[in-house]
This record gives structure tokens, C-alpha cells and sequence, in this order.
């Protein structure tokens, strides 16, 4: 029925038609595939790239000393940011929030000019700052909450707290130690957005604030810190030392109730200060501990049997060890003496021979077993060691000698002080702690501490502790002498090692005691480094002690002996909370106590001892005013609308 | 002039339709794609859909002018319109305005065209007269011949450059010659050999012994082999459009609702990538909508070939209708990650004047050759 020109071309035109149709299934099935297979995936991929997100920062958690008093907390401040797309008029933009935040112009104007969703501009800005952005409603400028650190009572015992940096993050000390504790939980703001950045007015919004950090107990007592820093503020001026360093703790647990270190420095400006002055030389540096480790010498030969209460020494002034004279500080010699009055003349000879007598490889393992020359396990970044080293036939005889009575090995302080704590605790030796406990939302839990083990006996522990209670009773630590209480203890003076050589002129001196000897309620150590002028310890380290002693022991609440008091009328302290400063004032000295005040209010808040407790009278009485800190919640609002 | 009445009855409404419907829902995806931008730039949001009804106009006028002259006469005015399209294609790369690199337009008083939509028309009247005669495509010389004539044009586009369109020369011609006879040993040898010329230059590009494609053009060309090497760079485009494509669903996300594009993640919205706000509003189904009314369209087109008078004819509503397969399968494919990214526009429904005349124009020409087909129906 029909004639076409050619069959040829009718064919080949129906050839082209299945090549048609061949591609048409090919793109029905990559349509399929792409729209309905892969939906899922593409619709993520649309959504994620218009969603974009600010984090938030939760609150970082805050530390306490031991009764509670915030050393460290967080507040809520500010963080202005620009979303660069859609700033309208940047030159102007730039100037405006310059002036306002205190920027340079240029430096805000670079930002608001670069290629990137979001740009932050200052950090840590005030609340009035803060809500002067907010009200300018510029154009791509907005304003999310963020924490800042501040510390209510001041710079306290900053290098061991440490400090954070700019985006709340540990960067020293317990904050760092600590960090993953402290941080909180970030959150964010999200928004969404157009391909330039720009954020849609009716577009997804959602506000995830983050949640706030667990908080610290600390083992540091603000107050006793505070005297501590009294003290070792004073003796480092009186004796013109370098650097002075007070550690005090409870030796039956082993928590550190004061970490005081002078020259000192401010938190909050941790910048303008030089990583050496911020170090936290109790445990970040070593020393020759000098005489003070006899009394460790003292104690392992003891536990060994090397030595008793009854045995005694001749001292002709030196002793000869494998062809080397080790003399005495003493030049003339101490003459006959019995095992106390070693302790008490602090004789280098004898405790060189205590050191022979149990042979290098007795000796070591008892440093060993009180750590000495060992990281303790303190809860603190950067701790050190020392340098002990395993005998061996490469080391002479003499160089144990030396250790015997305090010289030729470097310990850090704290390694001294939680020696002298198991010497005072009955042989049971604790790992040194700053945290008491970790506060969460479950509750809180002690940190993961090491479990306390007796190191020496019993009776060697005791008589040690006698034994040094006659070195400040009728020895070289007489100035450490508090009136009512059996202190214990050992001075010491050593020469500084300045590259590997004893200095001629530079000395370390310090006292190493604890109080009361029979149930021993805090142990102290205190070191002065190159003082000027006299330099012995029992001369300008041991009245240190008696000072600290004299103030630390009754805040304690230990009890003056009957001894040395005689008869005491017990008083009744009274109930000062909510009364003035000046009342307060009034009130205890009416009533024959002694004050001491914290903090820079005019309300008493608190008290210690705490009202009804009967105690000695002329007992110091701490009063707590109400020191203003902002405290802060883990819900934080969001006052902006993002 | 008369134009007798069974001509008319001649005429292939469906086809007409088809075409008026893919306008219709070109000019709404224009409008949702471009509305944004356009009140954000300050202009009207009708801007560019208002260019777009002016072009389909002035295109309906210039279809009726087509198929009321009978296209047997055109024949006498191949080598004018040849040569006048050389003329433009010169001028083009002498004044042109350069957009994103390349010289596509001419100013032409307040019309700006685009020269090398209207060569296409140009050189299918010209191979469809070449290849009238059987003896022309069937003898090599003259095959050669064709070619030469082919590439002229073709040469001088990828001068602007443009080579999607070029490529489109290739196909015409491959595909005019086969429909007037060619024969099978000579498509099979000239096949290869075209594709060992191409993968040789595209390989001496990338090791930079010769600069035949420019760098550009190079990393459009094998970046959708992987769009994430270059995310935010060449690979942008094609992994916004699959994204956009890809999010669409079933139903899609509804006219004006396309994230893609109102958030102008999805670059050339309206013009080279205007199918993947299709398929991200109207979803699968919209998009198989279009796909059909194309298939629809060049079905139509070949029915009217096989069913053509004369060769001149067929020749003729064959090249005609394969523009449209060829555009359809580059911009497609380029919005569905199959093929490179060439600035190819979708005929009837990209933003664009000299596309929708040189689109109508066909359409006219296949249904003049509809028109005057021998007497019989279907």
C-alpha cells in the first residue's frame, strides 16, 4: 500500500529508533538508580550541606579545695563570631566591632572577608559587650555562649591548679592532669544555609547547649595554703632565697593539704610569666635532699637490723670508705655518741656507715620501696624521678656513703615528704595526692590512687620518729619547736649541684618534720633555695616550721599537750554566721579567741570550728566572708535565638 | 503563498504539542530555578521567562514561515546559507563576547545569537543535499568531501571553545551519512579511526605534548569519572546536580521547593543544568515525564523521515530530529554523572533565545517535510 523512496533508509531510520530506545532504558534505569535506589544518601548529602554548625562549648567543671570553697570555676562569657556571606558592609562592620571589642580594624576586617563559613572574631567577651553586639543586629555577626575560667579566691596554689587556654582546654598542671574530667560536653547551634553561607531566616534551626564538666575536690586546704603562703612568702624574703617551697600533707593518707611556692604567680595572666616560674617544683624538679635523709637512712637500717636505739658511734671527725675520707660537717668530730644523738649532731659519718653496714644492694631496695628516686604516682603531669641508680661494681662504695646521710642522688620534694609520712604513719607509706575526690552527675568517687603499703615496721617507723622528735627536742631542729606539741623532724643544708659540680656558695636548706609524733596530723616540708647569709637548716628552716606549725596544727583541731599547758579552760565557740565582719570580730575577741579572716567580704558565711565546738581557749578561729563568684549551671540558656 | 489544504490535514499536531508542552514546562522550571537569583541581583523574577516566551514567539513565527515554503526549494539556497554561517562563525570569534571563557554570542543590534546553533541548521540542509544522491555517500571521495565541509564549522566552534556543540557536527554527520546509505565498511573504518583520533589527542593533551583541548576543558572532560578528586573545583557542578537529582525522590520536593537550586547550590540552574531541578522538584516521576515527551518528539521525528517524500527529505527530518536526541543524551547524561560537563543546552526548556529559535527551527523543518510527505496516512 505504499511506496516509500527507499527501504534501505526506512530500516536504517528503525535502526536509529532501537539505538533510541536502547539509550532511553539506559537513562530510566540511572534516573531510578540516582532518585529512588540512592535517595537516602543524596538527601543527606543535600541536607548536610546546608546545615551548618557552631559548636558549643559545655562549662568546664570547677575544683574545690577540701571543704568546698571554689579555687576554680567557670562562668558564662561570649564568643563573637561573623558568618563572612553575609556581612553587607565589611569596612564599616569591621570599624564598628573593632572599637567595641578592642580588635584591630585590619585584623577584623580580614576575617570578615574570608572564604569560610564561619569565623570567630573574640573570644571571652563580656556579658555588657556582649549584649551592646546583640543590639546592633549587624548584619552576619552573632554572638554564642562560651565559658571562662575565674578564680574566686585568687591565684591558690596556681601551679598546682594549673591554668587553661583559650578554648577552655588544660594546658598545666590539674587542669591538664584532670582535662578529660573537667571538659565539658560540646554542644551546638545549628543553622542552615544558602550555597554562600548565608543562613535562611526560615530555615532549620536547632540549639544543642553542651553540659557542663565534672568538678575536682582537691586535698589543698585553702586555708592552710594560705598560711603556708604566708610562711614560705616570708622566709624566701627574710633569708633573700631564690625560691622557696612549702609541702604540707597528712601523712596517715597521704593527701596534700598545701603546695605553696614563693616567688609566685597570677592565673589569669599565666601568659606574662615564664614556663620556668610556673613549674610546680614539688614535683616537676629535683634536689639534693641533704641531712633530712638521714632520717631515711635512719629507718631502713632500722627495719634491717643494722642499727638499734642502743647502738652507738665514735666520730673522729671523718670516716674512711675504700681509701676516701667522708668527713663530718663537724671538723673536730662529734665524739662518743648513742643512735639518737647521731640524729640529733646530724652525723655524716655515721650515716655513711649505716649506709656500708647494709651494703649497696639493702640500701637500694629500701629507697626503692619508699620511691625515693622514683615517681611517686602523684596525681600530676610531668612528674620526675631522680637519679638512683642499681648497684653495681661500676659504683663505688662511696657513692652509697654519701646517700647514707643525704648526698650524691636528687629526689623531687614530694618523694622526701611521702617518705617522712610513712616514717610517721607506722611504716604504711601512702602514694602523695592532690584530688580527693572526682564529683559527676552519677556521684562522686576517689580518684584511682594506689593502695597504701607498709614499706619498714612498726617499731622501726616509731623509733625513727623518736628519733627525730630528739633531733628538734635536743638537736639541730630546736627551732622547730612548737610550744604543746612532740614535733618531729630534720633539718637539712646541702650544696646546690649547678652542672653536675657542688656550688661553693649556692645551698639548699630545709626542714622536714611532722606533729604530733604519736598521732601525726600533718607533715611539712620546707625548702629554701641559695639563701643569702646563714644557711642552716636548723637555723633558717626550722623556725619556718615552728611558725606554720604554731597555726596549722590548731586549725587541725589537735590538741596542745597537757604538758606544756597545764590546765586549759575549755569555751564554747560561738555561732557567727550572718553576723558583720566587725560583730564577728567583736564576738570571738570578747570571748578570748583569736581571728583569722577569708576573704574580702563584710558577711560571715562560715566558720571553722564550727559553733558549738568546745575548744582551748585563745584557739584561732577561721570566719568565712562572703566572698562574691558567680556560680554556674550546667543549663545555660540561649539568649540569642541560634 | 497558498498552501494547499491537505497539507494541514498533513500537519503532525501531536508532535506540535509535545514540543509546546516541553516550552510550557520550560518556561515554569526557568521561573523556579531563577526567581532567587534574580530578585537577590534586583531584577524581575520574570526576567528570564519573559526572554523566553519572546523567543518561543518570535521561534513559532519563524516555524510557520518554515513549513509554508516548500522545502524542496531550499535546496537553491544551501550554499548561501553555508556560507553566511561560516560568515557569522568568523565574526563570532572576531567580536564575540566571551562568557565563562569562551565566544559563543554575537550582538546583532538588541539580539545577542549564538552562532553555532544556527550552523547546526546550516550544515544538515547541507549534508542532507550532499548526501541525496547515493552515489555521493556510498564513494569515499565524496564521503570526504562531506566531511571537509563538516569541519569547517565544526572547527571554528571549537576555536570559541565549544565543544559541546562540536561534537554535535560529528554526530549529524555520522548520522545523516548512515541514513543516505553509507556503507557499513566505511561507517566501521571512519568509526574507529574518529575514535582513535580522539582518544590520541585527549591522551597527548593530559601528557601536554600538544595543547588541542585546554586544561578547562580537559578536567571537565574526566572529572565526572570521579567528582569528589575535585570537589569544590571541577567536580562541583556534578556533585551538586547528582545531589539535587538524587534528592528528588518520586514526587520530588515540589515546584520552587528545590533546596539545590533556591539556595543556589546548583550552579547554571537555569541553563545547562536546568534538568536537575526538574528532577529534584518533580521528582522521578516528572522527570520521566520530560524523558518521554523527548522520546515522544523524536519518534515523531523519525516516523516523519521514514515517511518523507523524497531522501532530501528523510535526510533532512533525520538530522533535524537527531539535534535533539544528540543535546538530549549530553545534558542529560551530564546531569546524571555519565557524561562530561559541556555547556550543551536542553532544547525547549534551557534559558536561552538562540536555542529555542534554532530548536523551533527544526521542529519546522521536520514537519514541513511532514507536510509535504506522499498521501497516505499511518
Amino acid at each position: 500500500m505504499r511506496s516509500l523512496p527507499s527501504t534501505l533508509n526506512q530500516r536504517r531510520i528503525l535502526t536509529l529508533l532501537y539505538i533510541i530506545i536502547m539509550v532511553s532504558f539506559f537513562f530510566f534505569f540511572r534516573l531510578f538508580y540516582v532518585q529512588l535506589w540512592q535517595n537516602s544518601f543524596y538527601q543527606e548529602k543535600a541536607l548536610k550541606q546546608r546545615l551548618q554548625a557552631i559548636p558549643l562549648e559545655g562549662l568546664r567543671g570547677s575544683i574545690y579545695d577540701r571543704n568546698g570553697i571554689p579555687l576554680a570555676t567557670s562562668i558564662s562569657a561570649h564568643t563573637v563570631y561573623a558568618v563572612p556571606a553575609e556581612i553587607v558592609d565589611a569596612p564599616s562592620t569591621a570599624q564598628t566591632l573593632a572599637s567595641l571589642l578592642n580588635l584591630d580594624v585590619d585584623f577584623v576586617y580580614q576575617r570578615l572577608k574570608k572564604r569560610s563559613a564561619v569565623e570567630w572574631l573574640k573570644k571571652k567577651v563580656s556579658d555588657r559587650e556582649a549584649r551592646e553586639i546583640v543590639s546592633l543586629n549587624l548584619p552576619g555577626i552573632g554572638v554564642v555562649p562560651t565559658s571562662t575560667r575565674i578564680y574566686p579566691n585568687g591565684s591558690v596554689a596556681p601551679q598546682v591548679l594549673g591554668f587553661v587556654g583559650i578554648d577552655n582546654q588544660g594546658l598545666e598542671g590539674l587542669e591538664l592532669y584532670y582535662d578529660s574530667y573537667l571538659r565539658g560536653t560540646k554542644g551546638q547551634a545549628v543553622f542552615e544555609r544558602d550555597a554562600h553561607g548565608r543562613s535562611l531566616e526560615d530555615g532549620i534551626r536547632g540549639y544543642l547547649p553542651g553540659e557542663k564538666g565534672n568538678d575536682l575536690v582537691l586535698t589543698i586546704d585553702l586555708f592552710l595554703q594560705k598560711m603556708a603562703d604566708e610562711e614560705v612568702r616570708r622566709a624566701t624574703l627574710e633569708t633573700g632565697s631564690r625560691l622557696g617551697l612549702i609541702i604540707m600533707t597528712d601523712p596517715k593518707t597521704g593527701e596534700i593539704l598545701a603546695n605553696s611556692i614563693y616567688p609566685s604567680f597570677e592565673l589569669n595572666e599565666f601568659v606574662k610569666y615564664e614556663p620556668e616560674k610556673r613549674k610546680n617544683i614539688a614535683v616537676t624538679d629535683t634536689y639534693e635532699p641533704g641531712s633530712t635523709f638521714k632520717a631515711i637512712t635512719a629507718a631502713i637500717a632500722l627495719n634491717e637490723g643494722v642499727a638499734s636505739l642502743r647502738s652507738g658511734f665514735f666520730d673522729p671527725g671523718y670516716i674512711r670508705v675504700s681509701g676516701w675520707n667522708v668527713r663530718c660537717w663537724n671538723r673536730g668530730g662529734h665524739g662518743s655518741q648513742s643512735f639518737a644523738e647521731t640524729m640529733q649532731n646530724s652525723c655524716n659519718p655515721y650515716y655513711a656507715k649505716l649506709a656500708l653496714d647494709l651494703g649497696d644492694q639493702r640500701f637500694y631496695d629500701g629507697l626503692t620501696s619508699f620511691n625515693l628516686g622514683f615517681k611517686t604516682g602523684i596525681d600530676f603531669p610531668g612528674e620526675i624521678g631522680g637519679t638512683l641508680r642499681k648497684p653495681s661494681p661500676q659504683i663505688p662504695l662511696v657513692t652509697w656513703a654519701n646517700i647514707g646521710f643525704g648526698q650524691g642522688l636528687t629526689v623531687t620534694p614530694i618523694q622526701l615528704i611521702a617518705g617522712f609520712g610513712a616514717i610517721a604513719n607506722e611504716g604504711i607509706y601512702s602514694v602523695p595526692h592532690y584530688v580527693k575526690e572526682l564529683v559527676t552527675k552519677e556521684g562522686s568517687y576517689p580518684p584511682d590512687i594506689p593502695e597504701q603499703r607498709q614499706i619498714i615496721s612498726t617499731s622501726a617507723a616509731d623509733t625513727t620518729a623518736y628519733v627525730l622528735r630528739t633531733a628538734v627536742s635536743l638537736g639541730s631542729g630546736k627551732h622547730a619547736e612548737v610550744e604543746g606539741y612532740e614535733v618531729a623532724g630534720k633539718t637539712g643544708t646541702a650544696q646546690l649541684v649547678e652542672h653536675g659540680r657542688y656550688s661553693h656558695s649556692k645551698m639548699v636548706t630545709s626542714f622536714c618534720g611532722f606533729a604530733p609524733k604519736d598521732d601525726p596530723q600533718m607533715a611539712a616540708l620546707l625548702v629554701l633555695w641559695e639563701p643569702q647569709g646563714a644557711f642552716y637548716g636548723g637555723i633558717i628552716a626550722s623556725p619556718v616550721y615552728a611558725r606554720l606549725a604554731e597555726k596549722a596544727l590548731p586549725y587541725l583541731n589537735v590538741k596542745r599537750g597537757k604538758v606544756d599547758r597545764g590546765t586549759e579552760r575549755q569555751i564554747k565557740v560561738p555561732e557567727l554566721t550572718g553576723l558583720s565582719l566587725a560583730q564577728a570580730e567583736a564576738v570571738l575577741k570578747r570571748n578570748g579567741f583569736r581571728v583569722g579572716t577569708v576573704g574580702e567580704g563584710s558577711r560571715i558565711i562560715g566558720q571553722v570550728p564550727a559553733s558549738g565546738a568546745m575548744v582551748d581557749e585563745n584557739t584561732l578561729v577561721f570566719i568565712y566572708t562572703d566572698v562574691e563568684y558567680t556560680t554556674t549551671t550546667s543549663e545555660q540558656p540561649n539568649p540569642y535565638g541560634v | 503563498m497558498r498552501i494547499p489544504r491537505r497539507y494541514w490535514r498533513n500537519l503532525d499536531w501531536p508532535l506540535l504539542l509535545a514540543v509546546l508542552a516541553l516550552t510550557t514546562i520550560g518556561t515554569i522550571v526557568i521561573y523556579s530555578a531563577s526567581h532567587t537569583q534574580l530578585i537577590a541581583s534586583g531584577l524581575s523574577p520574570w526576567h528570564f521567562v519573559n526572554k523566553q516566551l519572546l523567543a518561543s514567539g518570535i521561534g513559532l513565527v519563524l516555524l510557520v514561515i518554515i513549513i509554508s515554503i516548500d522545502y524542496r526549494v531550499w535546496k537553491r539556497w544551501v550554499k548561501v546559507i553555508y556560507l553566511s554561517s561560516f560568515l557569522l562563525l568568523t565574526t563570532v570569534l572576531l567580536l564575540g563576547d566571551a562568557v565563562f571563557g569562551s565566544k559563543r554570542w554575537v550582538k546583532l543590534g538588541p539580539l545577542s545569537i549564538q552562532p553555532s546553533e544556527l550552523a547546526k541548521i546550516a550544515i544538515i540542509l547541507v549534508l542532507a543535499r550532499f548526501f541525496e544522491k547515493k552515489e555521493q555517500a556510498q564513494e569515499l571521495k565524496y564521503v570526504l568531501q562531506a566531511f571537509f565541509i563538516t569541519i569547517i564549522p565544526m572547527g571554528l566552534i571549537l576555536l570559541q571553545p565549544d565543544m559541546g556543540t562540536a561534537t554535535i557536527f560529528i554526530g549529524l554527520f555520522f548520522t545523516i551519512w548512515y541514513v543516505g546509505d553509507a556503507k557499513p565498511k566505511h561507517l566501521l573504518i571512519s568509526g574507529i579511526t574518529l575514535v582513535g583520533v580522539a582518544a590520541a589527542g585527549i591522551f597527548s593533551s593530559m601528557k601536554g605534548w600538544v595543547k588541542i583541548i585546554k586544561p578547562y576543558q580537559l578536567s571537565r572532560l574526566l572529572v565526572f569519572l570521579d567528582p569528589y578528586a575535585d570537589r569544590n573545583g571541577a567536580g562541583w557542578n556534578i556533585i551538586q546536580s547528582m545531589i539535587a537529582v538524587g534528592s528528588g525522590r518520586f514526587f520530588g520536593k515540589g515546584i520552587l521547593n528545590g533546596t539545590q537550586s533556591s539556595l543556589h547550590f546548583l550552579p547554571a540552574n537555569h541553563t545547562d543544568f536546568v534538568f536537575s531541578v526538574i528532577a529534584e522538584e518533580t521528582g522521578f516521576f516528572g522527570s520521566l515525564v520530560v524523558l518521554a515527551l523527548y522520546a515522544f518528539v523524536i519518534w515523531r521525528g523519525l516516523r516523519i523521515a521514514s515517511l518523507a517524500k523524497d531522501t532530501y527529505g528523510t535526510l533532512l527530518a533525520t538530522g533535524a530530529t537527531s539535534i535533539f536526541f544528540f543535546h538530549l543524551i549530553i545534558n542529560v547524561g551530564m546531569t546524571l554523572g555519565i557524561m562530561p560537563v559541556t555547556g550543551l543546552p536542553l532544547p525547549f526548556i534551557t534559558a536561552g533565545g538562540s536555542t529555542m529559535l534554532t530548536s523551533l527551527i527544526a521542529i519546522g523543518i521536520i514537519l514541513n517535510v511532514g507536510l509535504r510527505r506522499i498521501r497516505i496516512m499511518f
